[in-house]
């Protein structure tokens, strides 16, 4: 069986790479791809995980071919093609092609060749062939869910950090995480920031064992501070300004769609003022191992997986569950500096412990006491928000 | 702007077909050997996996029609679900080892040839019955019948009904273990994509099927409770030559089932059936111990919904009694 997830070093030699594009253009191109495919997606009312399931054939396919081979447009359109039959979503082939050119400057939409929908597709066979018909994909989006399903205290706040959350997913299919880390991983990481970033402190949750010391450990084994810094600030440095598409570095995608969808408006929320940590004690981990490419532990997967979520899912790209409230964040521009690699939160990582089967993550550095130290407010006086809502309310 | 010249972009996407062709390996990765069976929809071939110290594999070949709309829905849902299966690793299930495909053009009649490369099991249960040289001890029939019905229990937990159990279908492995083959592609095949020279055996179809009525994964109990039967027998309990001839021999075993148990939804009368007394299976399997029996009689009830399930026959006495001796 394939395994999907790279380490950074597999990242950066990338066939692109060694076709002589720079990791930081082959980066872009692989965000534009994304977000695209979430455009393209959303205009054709797909949901989210058709949509998220599409960017992850994307980036894998990219894994394996350069993008001067392959031009980022098509293989967007063919992936989310794919993506359509796969999640039992299917869009015809030539309205996906008619929506990518009503998206796309006419020079883009001339990467599609003479005869688009045979391009289209040929891609799909050679698509499904690198990525070795391994088409059913999970996404974060699920755990979020689950995970806040569990965590106890003020509703609203918690409906908040949910929804935050439930954009910085959407925003994390620009990046390469999911060529990283499972879907659970990436779901705490995110509801970890969102945590932060509206001020939900989870001070207590249903499942609690003395051993927890945080949420998470409840749903991921053996998860450190580091790692979710590290996811947390790939996302984050999405909105920072030097990779913005200001000037013509990152061209933008042609005409702007009928509705605008950059509605600006500033953000008034004020930076978080402590940043307190998880109550310090020595962590054992944990109740829920995952691991997304390997064989689960138990010939039963968990249950939640099979069924579908309690609380229906939302329709459409973009909302999480919550009917009664529309998207409330309108996002504003980037913040102005966004400190990069800095710590979220300042704890000691937890003691060693013993070596658990975790792949390619380093194992926690020998334990210095654990030490809650006071940070400044690293902040900046706007919680780094995801740019844009990405549909309005119906 | 460094970036702003898109170096990658083509004029025609897909021009360079050549870089591609290093995907579409699969007459090199895969040597074949020779051909082990041919089913209904496809022929199985053995051979080598050239890139894998030349581990023998099964291949399995199958055309599936390219629509207006490229590779069909019901054909990706269906590799998908293999596919996410094989991640349970299930000891009664066969190991899915690779999906490839032809390659990126197809042929004039519009048909894609998949390979799917199953691990090499060492032959069927068909053929293994037919080898064996006396009957099979009651510890040997045990170990079969639980892991038949094992593989089938993981198949229904994940909404799978095989539908075709049988002999052919059912792999014996050298330690002997059987696993279950040739299940998932079921809407797939259904695709008039039927080799219609090859008769599909109908010994192992349970009632409601054969009726026309609706039917749901008790049909693979069913099946299955034929299978047990014939590891006692050696040879199909209900060998029926047609459609009808095969509700004949089931209602000559269990005898014609009561006005109240005919399914509404059946496309046949009940009168055109004689009124056949039930016999007993005792008669049939006289080496059988009870708990087998028993057992058997569950999984062969004429009313799907009184069948057993696959979780209750593993769940019977027959498997959580005392182990035999
Ligand atoms: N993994 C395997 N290892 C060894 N032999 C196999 C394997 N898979 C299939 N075979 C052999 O090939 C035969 C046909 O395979 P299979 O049942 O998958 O094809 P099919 O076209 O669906 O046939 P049918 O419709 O008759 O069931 C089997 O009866 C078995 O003898
Ligand atoms: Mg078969």
């Amino acid at each position: 069986m394939p395994y999907w997830y790279y380490d950074k070093k597999d990242l950066q030699n990338t066939p692109s790479f060694r076709d002589g594009i720079s990791t930081e253009t082959e980066n872009r191109y692989r965000k534009e791809g994304a977000r695209f495919i979430i455009d393209t997606g959303s205009k054709m009312d797909l949901g989210y995980n058709t949509v998220a399931t599409g960017v992850v054939y994307f980036h894998r396919f990219y894994m394996f071919h350069s993008f001067r081979t392959f031009p980022r447009y098509i293989t967007a359109c063919c992936c989310l093609f794919l993506a359509g039959k796969v999640e039992e979503t299917p869009k015809k082939c030539k309205d996906i092609i008619k929506v990518a050119k009503s998206l796309l400057t006419e020079q883009k939409f001339a990467t599609f060749g003479e005869d688009p929908k045979e391009e289209v597709m040929t891609l799909e066979r050679i698509l499904l062939q690198t990525i070795k018909f391994d088409l059913q994909v999970e996404h974060p989006y699920g755990y979020l869910l689950k995970y806040a399903k569990c965590l106890k205290g003020d509703k609203t706040k918690l409906q908040k950090m949910v929804q935050m959350a439930w954009t910085f997913v959407n925003d994390s299919l620009c990046t390469t995480l999911c060529l990283q880390w499972e879907p659970e991983v990436i779901a705490v990481a995110l509801m970890f920031l969102a945590g932060k970033l509206s001020k939900f402190e989870v001070v207590d949750w249903n499942g609690r064992l003395p051993k927890h010391s945080a949420w998470w450990d409840m749903f991921v084994e053996d998860i450190t501070m580091e790692l979710l810094e590290d996811i947390c600030h790939q996302v984050l440095d999405l909105y920072s300004p030097q990779t913005q598409p200001s000037g013509g570095d990152s061209p933008p995608l042609s005409a702007p769609p009928k509705t605008p969808k950059n509605d600006k408006k500033p953000h008034s929320a004020t930076p978080p003022a402590s940043v307190s940590p998880v109550a310090p004690v020595a962590t054992k981990p944990a109740v829920t191992p995952i691991k997304n490419g390997e064989p689960p532990p138990k010939l039963e997967p968990p249950k939640a997986a099979l069924g579908p979520a309690p609380g229906a899912e939302p329709p459409r790209y973009g909302y999480p569950p919550y009917t009664s409230i529309p998207p409330p964040y309108v996002y504003g521009a980037p913040p102005p500096a966004l400190p990069p690699r800095l710590p979220l939160l300042y704890t000691e990582p937890p003691p060693a412990v013993a070596a658990g089967p975790r792949p390619r993550y380093p194992p926690p550095p020998p334990a210095p006491p654990a030490v809650v130290s006071v940070p400044p407010p690293y902040f900046p006086p706007l919680p780094a928000p995801p740019p844009r809502p990405y549909y309005p309310p119906p | 702007m460094s970036g702003s010249n898109d170096s990658c972009q083509n004029t025609s996407a897909v021009s360079s077909l050549s870089d591609v062709s290093s995907l579409f390996q699969t007459p090199k990765k895969y040597e074949e050997l020779n051909v082990i069976g041919t089913g209904a929809y496809g022929t199985v071939y053995k051979a080598r996996d050239l890139h894998n110290g030349g581990q023998v594999v099964a291949m399995k070949k199958v055309k599936v029609p390219i629509t207006e709309d490229g590779i069909p829905l019901s054909t990706l849902r269906e590799i998908a679900l293999l596919r996410q299966l094989e991640a349970y690793r299930h000891p009664n299930i066969v190991r899915l080892l690779d999906v490839c495909h032809g390659g990126p053009s197809v042929d004039r009649d519009q048909q894609l040839v998949l390979f799917l490369v199953f691990e090499h099991v060492e032959q069927d249960l068909e053929s293994f019955l037919k080898r064996a040289p006396g009957p099979l001890s009651e510890n040997r029939i045990q170990s079969m019948s639980h892991d038949i019905l094992s593989g089938i229990d993981f198949l229904h937990s994940h909404r799978i009904v095989h539908r075709d159990l049988k002999p052919h279908n059912l792999l014996v492995t050298s330690s002997g273990r059987v696993k279950l083959a040739d299940f998932g592609l079921a809407k797939t095949y259904d695709t008039e994509m039927k080799l219609t020279s090859v008769v599909v055996t109908l010994w192992y179809r349970p009632p409601e099927v054969l009726l026309g009525a609706a039917y749901n994964t008790a049909v693979d109990v069913w099946s299955a409770g034929l299978v047990l039967a014939q590891l006692r027998t050696r040879t199909a309990l209900l060998p029926g030559a047609s459609d009808s001839d095969q509700l004949h021999c089931i209602f000559r075993l269990f005898g014609r089932p009561s006005r109240e148990e005919w399914p509404a939804t059946a496309a046949v009368m009940r009168d055109s059936f004689p009124d056949y007394p039930p016999r007993s299976l005792a008669d049939q399997l006289p080496h059988a111990p009870p708990l087998a029996l028993d057992l058997l009689k569950g999984m062969l009830m004429f009313d799907p919904a009184k069948r057993l399930t696959a979780l209750d026959c593993l769940e019977h006495p027959y498997f959580t009694d005392e182990p035999l001796a």
